[in-house]
């Protein structure tokens, strides 16, 4: 017997579902109050655990747009939210000269959306309707440009000094990933709800598998499961995401592995490069190592 | 009678609803009590949605409030247990023991002025009797060992304002010379300027539209980050507070600066040290401290940097300042290769060794033998005299 909240929780996990996102239901609870109060989304975790995807997943589900700011170092106004465009303004200032109107009319002119670029924050704010907003990796920005988004992040509008204040039309659902290069402001955090988000569990990375790797048979797609879960018990530089689960599993499909033995570990041998990423870590990725822990699988 | 059943069923609901936002609102401060970052609107907030999602199912309820009250990692890592800990009754008692005898809980006020009355001098450590003996200047090597102390250490001193002036000082001329550095990739990267093409049509205004005059783009300056990583072992326990006060005053003057101690492990420490209340910096840092003074594992925490922080910290302008005395109870071939592979991803690595100042030393000790070969700098730093004398060798080395 559940609440009608939860039942609400699991009507959006089977959509997530559908859509190809398989979310815990923690998830699901988190992502469900992230879209009735439109408060943006703060989503933690390593690298590879699929917090983009959420994102996507979401737009698939709710039929909008997928507006993305990829953040990178260096990364400012100009690139992330407007700029005019000086090239056309100053053609049309050379067109108005003929023109006998007012100056201050030419000037609204020359200031109007018109020459206006759209970059993705403003995009987000003026597109119905409510897209999703992804600003992937905040945490290669810098300090100055977090500064910028807590007035679009709490208000849900920009200011341009030209043409004044612009408000959403609608709130965009807006989702923060972050993998933890740099320590995010208070500011900011306060602003959103958290979520962190794990390596998936046994369970859930086996209906991951299952979902994109439809072909593949139950038993290789449990102990592909394994091995990667026992991969990333050891103690390696970079631990194997999910992308990584998944790619290796279709090295081994295309490979033609079916079962852990000993022809198949040869194979594990060869597809290795798929799932462990780092040199000091492939030397330690002997054939006594694998062959043990294929045999746990 | 009917009247009396009349008037309780009026006056339940109130009552509950207040029971409940007491609860609530509790719960808010008892985060706020184990660390968490809760504001009075948070409060306001987590009632709200614990209204929204219904309070009789548990788990929503937590997923719930976890999404709304946690902002960080760890203390998404912690909501549960403190949300069992306060919702459910039977367990809390009991969780708190454990977690005032663990690490968990913040160390009681009563503990800090107890050691008030009994220790005077800036530098000497709680419980040690030796430290008379390293005053002497005999730092002590027999302090090396393997094991993690479980002492915490008096960070009472980390504010004192004389010492702090001095070092405010001599760091604000460092960062002011810092900023001024002309890093390679700016000599580099000379050509290329690019039109201002806002400020370029604002200045033609004067000549009728035509820009005569053309604005340059200022180019955005990328400064080296520096990341210290402190030896707070127990032969370091002379020195170890003079470079926690440097770490905290560099801390306040540039903002990419990430510092770590280490003794037997590695712990983070930037955010305590940056905290702008001093009160709080220092309950937080006496929470980080267990294992000061104990043992030096140095190759081990290295690794530990390597494998948890290096890829997110190191990058090309990176600037990684490690001190220590290199008296490392650890493999030396550990230190080696934990060095190795820190300094194929960093810009450089300075080493900053107390002893270092003193007449006739030669970097003789295991540890330090191991490490010299990867050090692009390794010099004597003991006090602020000596750390001034040391600055401008850093800071050609950053360049």
């Amino acid at each position: 017997m559940f609440t009608d909240r939860m039942s609400n929780v699991l009507d959006l996990q089977q959509r997530l579902e559908r859509h190809g996102y398989i979310a815990e239901r923690s998830l699901a609870a988190t992502l469900l109050l992230t879209l009735e109060m439109r408060r943006p989304l703060l989503l933690e975790g390593e690298a590879g655990v699929g917090k983009t995807e959420v994102a996507k997943a979401l737009a698939r589900l709710s039929d909008t747009r997928l507006i993305r700011l990829q953040c990178h170092e260096g990364l400012d106004v100009h690139s992330a939210l407007y700029e005019w465009n000086y090239q056309h303004q100053l053609l049309a200032i050379k067109l108005l000269e003929q023109d006998d109107r007012p100056l201050s009319s030419k000037e609204q002119d020359i200031f109007s959306e018109r020459y206006l670029l759209k970059r993705p924050l403003l995009e987000a704010i003026t597109t119905t309707p409510a897209p999703v907003l992804l600003i992937d990796e905040i945490d290669r920005t810098d300090e100055a440009f977090e500064a910028y988004l807590l007035e679009l992040l709490s208000d849900f509008q920009i200011s341009i000094p030209e043409l004044g204040v612009i408000r959403a039309l609608e709130r965009p659902i807006v989702i923060l990933t972050s993998n933890g290069t740099r320590e995010i402001s208070d500011a900011l955090r306060r602003r959103c709800l958290y979520h962190y988000v794990d390596y998936p569990d046994f369970g859930k990375e086996l209906a991951i598998v299952r979902a994109q790797a439809p072909e593949m048979p139950a038993k290789l797609a449990q102990q592909v499961v394994e091995f990667v879960q026992a991969v990333r018990q050891l103690d390696i530089q970079k631990k194997p995401g999910i992308a990584e689960t998944l790619d290796w599993a279709a090295a081994l499909l295309r490979l033609g592995v079916s079962t852990f033995d000993e022809e198949g570990i040869d194979r594990i041998m060869d597809s290795l490069s798929t799932l462990v990423k780092t040199r000091d870590d492939q030397a330690g990725f002997t054939r006594p190592v694998v062959e043990r822990l294929a045999a746990a699988c | 009678m009917l009247t009396d059943s009349h008037c309780a069923t009026d006056t339940a609901p109130p009552e509950l609803a207040d029971a409940m936002m007491s609860r609530y609102v509790g719960f808010a401060g008892w985060l706020r009590e184990n660390g968490f970052h809760v504001t009075s609107s948070d409060m306001a907030a987590a009632m709200d949605v614990a209204q929204r999602t219904g309070q009789f199912d548990s788990l929503l309820l937590r997923w719930s409030l976890r999404a709304w009250l946690c902002s960080r990692a760890e203390e998404w890592r912690r909501f549960d247990e403190l949300f069992d800990a306060w919702f459910l009754a039977p367990n809390r008692h009991a969780l708190v023991e454990t977690r005032v005898g663990g690490a968990g809980k913040l160390t009681t006020h009563g503990d800090g002025t107890a050691r008030d009355s009994s220790e005077g001098t800036p530098l000497s450590l709680v419980g040690h009797g030796t430290d008379a003996a390293q005053a002497d200047g005999k730092t002590a090597e027999h302090g090396m060992s393997r094991e993690a102390s479980l002492m915490h250490a008096d960070f009472r001193h980390l504010n004192q304002p004389d010492e702090l002036f001095a070092i405010d000082e001599a760091i604000r001329r460092f960062v002011q010379r810092l900023r001024g550095m002309q890093m390679r990739r700016e000599r580099r990267a000379a050509s290329g300027r690019l039109i201002d093409m806002a400020r370029t049509i604002r200045l033609s205004v004067a000549h009728g539209g035509v820009p005569l005059e053309l604005a340059w783009r200022r180019k955005r300056r990328v400064r080296p980050r520096i990341v210290m990583l402190l030896d707070v072992s127990r032969s370091m326990s002379l020195y170890s507070f003079f470079f926690m006060r440097l770490a905290r005053v560099i801390s306040a003057r540039l903002s990419d600066v990430h510092c770590f101690i280490f003794h037997t492990r590695l712990v983070g420490i930037a955010q305590a040290l940056r905290d702008p209340d001093p009160w709080r910096s220092q309950e937080r840092l006496q929470l980080l401290s267990a294992g000061w003074a104990g043992g030096t594992r140095i190759g081990d925490s290295l690794d530990e940097f390597n494998q948890r922080h290096a890829a997110a910290l190191l990058h090309s302008r990176t600037a990684v300042m490690i001190v220590s005395d290199g008296y490392d109870a650890g493999d030396p071939a550990a230190l080696q290769h934990a060095l190795r592979r820190m300094r194929r991803r960093c810009r450089c690595i300075v080493w900053l060794n107390p002893l270092a100042g003193r007449p006739g030393f030669t970097p003789s000790s295991v540890g330090m033998a191991a490490a010299m070969p990867y050090l692009d700098l390794m010099t004597g730093a003991s006090d602020l005299a000596s750390l001034e004398r040391v600055l401008p060798h850093v800071l050609s080395v950053l360049q």
